[in-house]
């Protein structure tokens, strides 16, 4: 009876053991002739991003049954955690997003695993000519999802400007002249989603040290060690700042002002201006958009070359990694890419606003939202292009700058004071 | 007494040995798959970060790996965003030992004196947090505290002044206040109920004997209950301490990346800042191990200073 008991036992636990480890087994040997290419997605659920991201892998299995898209989605500092993690347990996804700046390249760069995709580029889809190379010897490593991402541009409310008797401002001093008016109605003239650290360094200051240095390549210089902090044209930069919040142009308030609630107040006509990057156009309410300018930062006083610049960085987007070579998946994963970058999902992007202008050849439909078109039109107008700070500047350094100058709009710090903070990081 | 030769082995004693040996296979049986997951998934790892922290190893790039000594740890000691971060831990295991635990115990006690009417509903609502997201707490809290958000109307509505904003967070000095009142509020509830349990094996007939001698409740609650239950504070100041040293999730989210989030900073987030943020440092990998490994160290030599003087207060005594 007891050994009954105990063969029973056994068998029940062999059977679930066998279940577990088999589940599922015959829908794996109907797979076991794909390709199956492990991707790194960049979106979340809750955005549009994301949502396209989902969509365009459901569409791409289903118009190629050959190919299996395993896929992680992340957003944020979500998906820049698990690269650095994929990266150092050897786990290196076939495609990733990725760029070739410090924040979206440097972990790919500093594993060797980034590839030259010229090689693989279909040029009869993509344009070579709105795609630059990474590289000084002429690599491309990704692909980025569109041209230049501009960094520092300065949304501008036009149908409140006209109700408060002025026009877009071509100086900073016509800035300060809405401040009267704007306060008796509540609104602020200038903002920004400034509880987020990195706005500050990506979005505002790279704008403006260009302009008081009047180089369009001062974060490079400044890491390569040509040109300190500590310089009296960049202290400017950082002391136009308190100038701004002086002249009551800046709130002090704007440091704790997040993306959401930054978006929704120039939405809702709480500010004049806001100053963003160009992704943030298609999260402005549709009525607003209609009556939205883009502008650069009017000229600063006593600024230097480079007027009317923006910072432009060169726009994240997929590549294949040294993964999709050693396991022989190159093909399928262009295959992807192609299908990523086809004609409608292009403009699908260009329409949400995600991107500025199509890096394939692929003429744009006239129906599109008046705000995609000014995106179109502002990026294309020949402004000069300067470089973006995280772009070059990474660690303490970076984090010091970013949450000084917030220390700085809060009263709490001086340009003279950061800048030396940030030059001593730098140097260490 | 007889004599025994190694040679002779009696059948009873080789039936004995057989059962042992029966046993000890069992006993490997059950513990040995447990055993391999920790070792792969704990242990390794441990070890792992311990020698990273003594070499100049990067996993992104590879390579060999060289001895570095104690140079991380010396860079560490020096590094004042450490000592901010380490300043800013204490606190957070100063609110979770004098603040979550003396309320949770009063709340417990209480409920189990059965002082408030309807004590399953407020034993629901103070344990609720425990069943939420940590980073939707953080979120939840993060908006409490945005500008011109509920925290802020209030002032304003107080103070009659539409400028006030809660600018807490934008000090070092004041950040940790804001942060303070959220661990309370979301960890409360989880002493509670450890000491609502314990509070319910305490024989009644003490309480009730002391009741007819003519002892208030307060009194009940010092001379009776706190000294029986001694034994259940010093555990749960021990499961503060390290919980404390190594909470993340939920100052990560209620802080944003910038000057909250540097304000605010404890050791995991520094060592989350340092080892996966600092691309310019070929070293951060063995650094983040260094300050990883350093707060291990802090959370033993807390905890035995917490069990040295539990033993002074007799907390292993039985009563």
């Amino acid at each position: 009876m007891k050994l009954s008991k105990k063969v029973i036992l056994v068998s029940l636990f062999a059977i679930m053991a066998l279940g577990l480890v088999f589940a599922g087994g015959g829908k794996d040997t109907a797979k076991s002739s794909q390709v199956v290419l492990k991707v790194m997605g960049y979106g979340d659920n809750s955005n549009q991003e994301g949502q396209n991201f989902v969509r365009i892998v459901s569409a791409f299995e289903a118009a190629n049954p050959g190919v299996k898209v395993d896929y992680e989605m992340l957003y944020d500092e979500a998906y820049h955690n698990k690269v650095k993690a994929r990266i150092a347990a050897g786990d290196l996804p076939h495609v990733a997003y990725m760029g070739s700046d410090a924040r979206w390249g440097g972990p790919w760069q500093e594993a060797g695993a980034q590839i030259d995709h010229n090689k693989y580029i279909d040029t009869n889809l993509f344009d070579l000519s709105t795609i630059p190379a990474d590289t000084k010897d002429g690599k491309r490593v990704y692909l980025p999802l569109g041209t230049s991402n501009l960094c520092t541009v300065v949304f501008a409310n036009t149908k409140l400007l006209k109700e408060l008797g002025f026009a877009l401002p071509k100086t900073y001093a016509d800035m300060v002249a809405m401040v009267p008016a704007a306060k008796a109605k509540g609104i602020e003239v200038f903002s920004t989603h400034g509880a987020d650290g990195w706005a500050w360094g990506s979005c505002i200051m790279s704008s403006f040290v260009a302009r008081t240095t009047g180089m369009t390549d001062f974060p490079e210089r400044l890491v390569k060690g040509e040109i300190k902090f500590t310089d009296p044209t960049a202290v400017a930069a950082l002391d136009f700042l308190t100038t701004m919040v002086k002249d009551g142009v800046l709130s002090p308030n704007s440091v704790m002002i997040d993306s959401g609630t930054g978006l929704s107040n120039f939405s809702n006509g709480k500010a004049l201006f806001y100053m963003t990057g160009q992704w943030d156009a298609g999260s402005i309410s549709p009525e607003t958009q209609e009556v939205t300018a883009l502008i650069a930062f009017p000229a600063l006083p006593g600024e230097k070359g480079t007027a009317g610049s923006v910072a432009a960085a060169k726009q994240s987007g997929y590549g294949m990694t040294k993964s999709a070579e050693a396991d022989g998946v190159t093909d399928a994963a262009m295959k992807f890419l192609n299908y990523f970058y086809g004609a409608e999902e292009t403009i699908q992007r260009v329409r949400d606003g995600a991107i500025v202008a199509p890096v394939i050849k692929v003429g744009l439909p006239s129906d599109l939202p008046t705000i995609v078109k000014a995106k179109a039109a502002f990026g294309g107008s020949g402004m000069i292009e300067t470089q973006v700070i995280d772009s070059y500047l990474t660690g303490a350094p970076n984090d010091a700058l970013n949450a000084g100058m917030q220390e700085i709009v809060a009263g709490k710090t001086t340009g003279k004071d950061l800048a030396a903070k940030v030059e001593g990081l730098l140097r260490k | 007494m007889y004599w025994t030769n190694p040679l002779f082995v009696s059948k009873e004693e080789c039936a004995l040995k057989k059962r042992d040996t029966r046993d000890f296979l069992t006993f490997l049986g059950f513990i040995l798959p447990g055993f391999i997951i920790y070792i792969f998934i704990v242990a390794y790892p441990i070890f792992y970060s311990i020698l990273l922290s003594f070499s100049d190893y990067n996993p992104n790039i590879g390579g060999k790996w060289n001895f570095m000594g104690l140079t991380h740890y010396k860079t560490m000691l020096n590094d004042p965003d450490f000592w901010h971060a380490f300043k800013n831990n204490m606190i957070v295991v100063a609110v979770s030992v004098f603040g979550q635990i003396p309320i949770g115990f009063i709340l417990a006690f209480i409920l189990y004196r059965k002082q408030v009417k309807g004590a399953n509903f407020f034993q629901s609502m103070v344990f609720l947090p425990q069943f939420l997201s940590m980073i939707v707490i953080g979120i939840m809290w993060r908006m409490l505290f945005m500008v011109d958000g509920p925290i802020a109307r209030l002032m304003q509505s107080f103070s009659n002044d539409p400028t006030k904003q809660f600018t807490m967070m934008l000090s070092p000095n004041t950040a940790m206040i804001p942060v303070g009142i959220a661990l309370i509020w979301v960890y409360t509830g989880f002493y509670m109920i450890i000491f609502l349990a314990n509070l319910q094996k305490i024989n009644d007939s003490m309480i009730e004997a002391a009741k007819i001698d003519g002892a208030s409740e307060p009194q009940i609650f010092v001379k009776i209950i706190v000294p029986l239950l001694a034994g259940t504070i010093l555990t749960s100041s021990i499961l503060a301490i390290a919980g404390s040293l190594k909470g993340f999730t939920l100052i990560f989210a209620i802080t944003t990346e910038g000057i909250t989030r540097l304000n605010a900073e404890v050791l995991p987030i520094f060592m989350y800042r340092t080892a996966f943020q600092d691309y310019s440092n070929p070293m951060r990998f063995a650094y983040g191990a260094t300050i990883s490994n350093t707060v291990v160290l802090i959370s033993i030599l807390m905890i035995l200073l917490s069990n040295f003087i539990g033993k002074k207060l007799g907390t292993h005594e039985e009563y």
